[in-house]
């Protein structure tokens, strides 16, 4: 085994198989749990980013078990799976710092830190998988995991909450292992190299992409199928982050894009329904979020309406939109992960999540104010944060990919996410002062502040993540080969 | 000289910008002496990069979207006039916003508008463009809100109406730089698109960008409010100036050099219809404003619409008028503005009621006010009078109704002008101004340049037709020279004679109510438009709001489709559940021949399928 393949092993193993260790280390001491936690997390992310020249090379690692039945244990790094790996570990890292302030009031820390990190453990099998029932098997891990994150304050409503979660979540996935089921039936393989060779450019059966979009629009809360994670937003604030920003739902699009447009070929009738899925999804989701009061609530729909601009750049078929995505789904992760952590320090500190009794707390709370601001100019895509870059290079792909009339509707879902972040930064920081608060703690305040700075620093520098995010899209198209 | 200096008059400036944040309140003066500082240096490349040729390229972000800056005549043009702009915006800041809280916000915001402004004139890539072009959005949000308390209100509304139309440039870039295949400006313009239906999509798009950017209606409805809550310099610094230096510039941009505008094609007709109807609705707001700054702003609003007119009507005469325009325009209307603040901040307030007899007290505020009113009205020979015969002439050779309207505009605006000096300077005399002094030099000495600039270029107008505007237009011009005296003696006679139906006007109207604040009140109180203006006050025609009333019943609509789909889940499917559940437990009796039952017909089921019968 090379070098190479160890690290990429450690990246997936060491969070996942040391997350059940953290309760273990908690009975030695709580601060060296808290640590241990987040140096799995961290390992994730020095591990992929030291994949990076290999994968962008085109000479990834390949970590290989051969069972009988065409199954078989297969990781591989690529340009994309390591970039996806990048993007989760960097913010799962911020966000567990910021767990270790925000959750130190609460019971039942020990599962936390177990789920979390197996959550973020979980993610890196899934993005490294080489195989379809691997794939399977760690998308579900990570549904359970957020299950029990989501119901982490244990009251009878956030129960539901998380049920309801997991059943919309597992309905979709278990459509999706359908979908596999009958991509096996096809070609007797799981692996997604064999299938890519025995289907030969083939495109899949319409019923097949059906079973499998079915799990991944219901895991990246698209329409109709997200009203889950708004009601989700019951949950801490960090896995609020975790989940509805930075992670969780970038599954589905990152599922999209390894299986539809790396691996199988897919009609392009079905790009066009993605499409309109997406448009729709954009414009309610953003309505939705101008009518909802709950802080987390809002920034949970702008979430679902921000991803179907992900599916419009991963859906156009260009360069420039799929690299469009990529970026968007870095930039949008560091400003909606900014988001939430920041709306944690307002809750915690005002005691409620409805906006309407908020105001004036930008002269109490400035850091968090700003940092808030920040990631909100981010999201909305507003130059010179990293999210106008995103915003630009998606809609720009859909021009180019000839879909006019999608990015005119894409336009309305932007100006639409202006409105509703300024209506919440308004509502929630200026105006006047309901009651007096304080910032919040350090660590957390730091937190958010790290995250703006990211949100900044990394569309000044364009160059770096965008030289990236073109590198993994040459190769997921063959390009250069 | 290295071709780095054109990235330097973006990032100096920038970096300056946020070096003052950091400066502490007990530092002094070294805020301001930092931007005066930076503002001069920036004055002083821009007069020695004046009539070179420089470009600029590093790679980016990828995907032809590389970093180009390239300065030719018509950009250093632009760029030598925001220099001048912000230095003296910046003097006259020093003495006007001493004492005034958050300052080191408003120099580093003012700063990084330099620098971002100095980007999007320079860019040679739409995307840069459209970088620098945005990233003015946030100064113009943090100018706006660091004014009056409430200001945010203002702030958000200017954010949103001019982020709306960067978004519709940002489609327009997409859609141009697929069009062409590449997305550098002098690429685009070495080979000009068509203006077919796409061209035509493309050109509306980046034409709504650079016409919200000037202020044109319908997307000027935060200025007048801005002119209120936000402090005074920012007026005569973003949308007296820069930006309209930077909307016309594009919109010259556009019709010149991406999508060469024939007088045949229908957008040169929008656009001249943009052009007249901003005219005359802004300048008819003007009018019945009682308070010194929201009456200009409307006449910055209205100004535009001759920039636009001229511009719109793709022949050379009114094209070089349209610039010309542009030019005088940020210089009298910065200029008025300068003097609105000397006013508020000497008198204590802006509200015309209030004011009266200042000429006397501040006399060279009121010099500086009489030439650059006699400008923005078009009084020979000061410059406003040149580039409004200018304009006259490129609308007349299109149709006489565009002419009109100009016209008619230019009444209207003399009439408001007069009333706002009779108001403001002349007039009987308010107790409570019986204090009132001179303004400071610092904020005398920019008035004072920019009034003799107006002189200046209208005296010896060959000055800036001849170096500045016309070279613009090069070839198109055929050798034809606008400078020196009008050419249609005409159409000058016609302008003299509105100019005396202005003054009649505005001496009937003092007559009738014995004050200068009242010269237009027989306009205002007119049986119809007494009803208009009585709406128009109240907002019923704002834009903005008309727009978020849409909005609000949209989401409301999209609301319900998502509480909907809510439904589905959280009711449909869970009674379904209930339902087949208690179904299925009627199903389960206790029974033990119910239970054989069962299992046998399942059995029979299992055979039946593995026979083939189904």
């Amino acid at each position: 085994m090379t070098f190479e393949a160890v690290i990429l092993l450690l990246a997936v193993l060491v969070p996942t198989i040391g997350a059940f260790a953290l309760p273990l280390v908690s009975g030695l001491s709580r601060r060296l749990r808290n640590g241990a936690a987040f140096v799995l997390v961290a390992t994730a992310l020095v591990c992929s980013a030291a994949l990076v020249p290999s994968a962008v090379a085109g000479q990834g690692p390949t970590v290989r078990l051969d069972f009988p039945l065409g199954l078989n244990f297969v990781l591989h790094a690529d340009g994309l799976a390591v970039f996806m790996a990048i993007v989760s570990s960097l913010i799962s890292t911020i966000i567990v710092l910021y767990s270790t302030s925000y959750i130190s009031h609460y019971e039942h820390q020990d599962e936390y830190y177990l789920m979390v990190v197996l959550f973020l453990g979980a993610m890196m099998g899934l993005v490294y998988a080489g195989n379809l029932i691997l794939l399977y098997v760690f998308w579900e891990v990570t549904a359970i995991a957020s299950w029990r994150l989501i119901g982490f304050f244990r009251e009878p409503q956030h129960v539901v909450r998380a049920d309801k979660a997991l059943l919309v979540t597992v309905f979709g996935a278990l459509a999706m292992l359908l979908g596999f089921i009958s991509i096996y039936a096809q070609t007797g393989s799981f692996d997604l190299t064999t299938i890519q060779e025995r289907l030969g450019g083939a495109p899949l059966p319409s019923l097949a992409v059906a079973l499998i979009l079915a799990g991944i629009l219901s895991k990246s809360a698209t329409l109709p199928f997200h009203t889950w994670l708004p009601d989700a937003g019951v949950a801490p604030s960090p896995v609020t982050a975790l989940l509805h920003a930075a992670v969780l739902v970038k599954i589905g699009v990152y599922v999209f894009a390894r299986l539809f447009i790396v691996t199988f070929t897919v009609t392009p009738e079905w790009h066009t329904a993605i499409l309109v899925v997406a448009a729709a999804s954009a414009l309610v989701s953003a309505g939705a979020a101008l009518i909802d009061t709950d802080l987390k609530r809002i920034i949970a729909y702008s979430t679902v309406s921000q991803i179907a601009f992900i599916f419009l750049g991963l859906a156009s078929g260009t360069v420039m939109g799929i690299a469009g995505a990529l970026l968007y789904i870095l930039m949008h992760g560091i400003a909606k992960g900014g988001l939430f952590l920041c709306a944690g320090i307002v809750e915690q500190n005002t005691h409620t999540k409805d906006i309407r009794q908020m105001g004036g707390l930008a002269r109490t709370m400035p850091v968090t104010a700003f940092s808030f601001l920040f990631c909100a100019l981010s999201v909305m895509g507003i130059p010179p944060f990293g999210g106008f870059f995103a915003k630009y290079m998606v809609i720009s792909g859909a021009v180019q990919g000839g879909q006019l009339a999608v990015a005119l509707v894409f336009l309305v879902g932007a100006v639409l996410t202006i409105l509703y972040l300024f209506r919440v930064f308004n509502r929630v920081f200026l105006g006047e002062a309901t009651s007096s608060v304080h910032e919040g703690s350090r660590v957390m305040v730091a937190c958010v502040a790290l995250l703006a700075v990211l949100a900044l620093v990394s569309g000044i520098f364009i160059a770096p993540s965008s030289w990236f995010a073109q590198a993994a899209v040459e190769q997921m198209l063959g390009m250069g080969k | 000289m290295s071709d780095s200096i054109l990235l330097l008059t973006m990032v100096v400036p920038v970096a300056a910008g946020l070096a003052v944040l950091a400066i502490r309140r007990s530092l002094g003066i070294l805020r301001e002496v930092l931007t005066v500082l930076v503002t001069l240096a920036n004055l002083a490349v821009a007069i020695v990069l004046f009539g070179q040729d420089l470009t600029y390229v590093r790679p980016w972000a990828g995907f032809g979207m590389d970093f180009s800056l390239r300065l030719y005549q018509f950009s250093g043009f632009i760029l030598l006039a925001v220099a001048g702009f912000s230095l003296l915006v910046a003097l006259y800041s020093w003495k006007f916003m001493r004492g005034r809280p958050k300052l080191n916000q408003y120099y580093a915001y003012l700063l990084i508008s330099v620098g971002l402004t100095n980007g999007a004139v320079l860019a040679d890539n739409l995307v840069v463009l459209l970088f620098c072009w945005e990233g003015l959005l946030l100064t113009l949000l943090g100018m706006i809100a660091i004014g009056r308390p409430g200001a945010w209100k203002t702030a958000t509304k200017a954010f949103l109406i001019v982020g709306v139309t960067d978004l519709c440039l940002m489609l327009g870039v997409a859609l141009t730089g697929w069009m062409a295949g590449s997305l550098s400006l002098s690429a685009i313009a070495a080979k000009p698109l068509p203006l077919d239906a796409l061209g035509s999509l493309a050109f509306v798009l980046l034409m709504i960008g650079a016409i919200s950017k000037a202020g044109s209606m319908p997307f000027h409805s935060w200025i007048p409010d801005a002119a209120v809550d936000a402090p005074l310099p920012f007026m005569a610094f973003l949308p007296a100036s820069l930006e309209k230096l930077l909307g016309i510039y594009m919109l010259a941009r556009i019709t010149l050099d991406l999508f060469p505008l024939a007088p045949e094609s229908w957008l040169s007709l929008l656009l001249m219809i943009v052009g007249c109807v901003t005219i005359l609705l802004a300048v008819a707001m003007a009018l019945v404003q009682r308070d010194y700054k929201r009456l200009l702003s409307y006449h910055a609003i209205s100004q535009v619409g001759y920039m636009i007119l001229g511009i719109g009507t793709a022949v050379p005469i009114g094209i070089v008028g349209g610039l010309f325009h542009m030019i005088n325009h940020a210089m009298y209307k910065s200029c008025l503005f300068l003097t609105g603040g000397a006013v508020e901040r000497q008198a204590g307030t802006t509200d015309l009621s209030r004011l009266g007899g200042l000429a006397a007290k501040m006399p060279v505020t009121f010099t500086c006010f009489f030439i650059a009113a006699a400008s923005i009205s078009g009084v020979p020979p000061f410059n406003g009078f040149f580039s409004k015969e200018l304009v006259y002439d490129g609308a007349l050779e299109r149709h006489w109704v565009f002419y009109a309207a100009a016209l008619l505009g230019s009444l209207l605006t003399a009439a408001s002008f007069l009333k706002l000096g009779h108001a403001a300077y002349l007039g009987k005399r308010d107790a409570a101004n019986d204090g009132v002094k001179e303004a400071p030099l610092s904020m005398l000495l920019p008035m004072i340049v920019i009034a003799g600039m107006c002189v200046l270029f209208g005296v010896y107008n060959p000055l800036p037709l001849n170096h500045l505007i016309q070279p613009v237009l090069g070839a198109r011009l055929e050798g034809h020279t606008f400078a020196g005296l009008p050419g249609n003696w005409w159409l000058v006679a016609a302008t003299c004679v509105v100019l005396g139906l202005a003054l009649v006007n505005h001496l009937y109207g003092v007559r009738r109510t014995g004050a200068g604040l009242g010269a237009v009140d027989h306009i205002h109180h007119a049986p119809v438009l007494h009803g208009i203006y009585d709406r128009a006050e109240r907002r019923w025609f704002d834009p903005y709001d008309l727009g978020l009333r849409g909005v609000g019943v949209v989401s409301q609509i999209l609301w319900g489709l998502d509480r909907a789909i809510d439904w589905l889940y959280d009711s449909l499917a869970v009674g379904l559940a209930t339902t087949l559940g208690k179904g299925i437990r009627l199903a389960h009796t206790g029974q033990y021949a119910m239970y054989v039952i069962w299992s046998l017909a399942g059995a029979a089921a299992i055979v039946a399928f593995l026979a083939g019968v189904f």
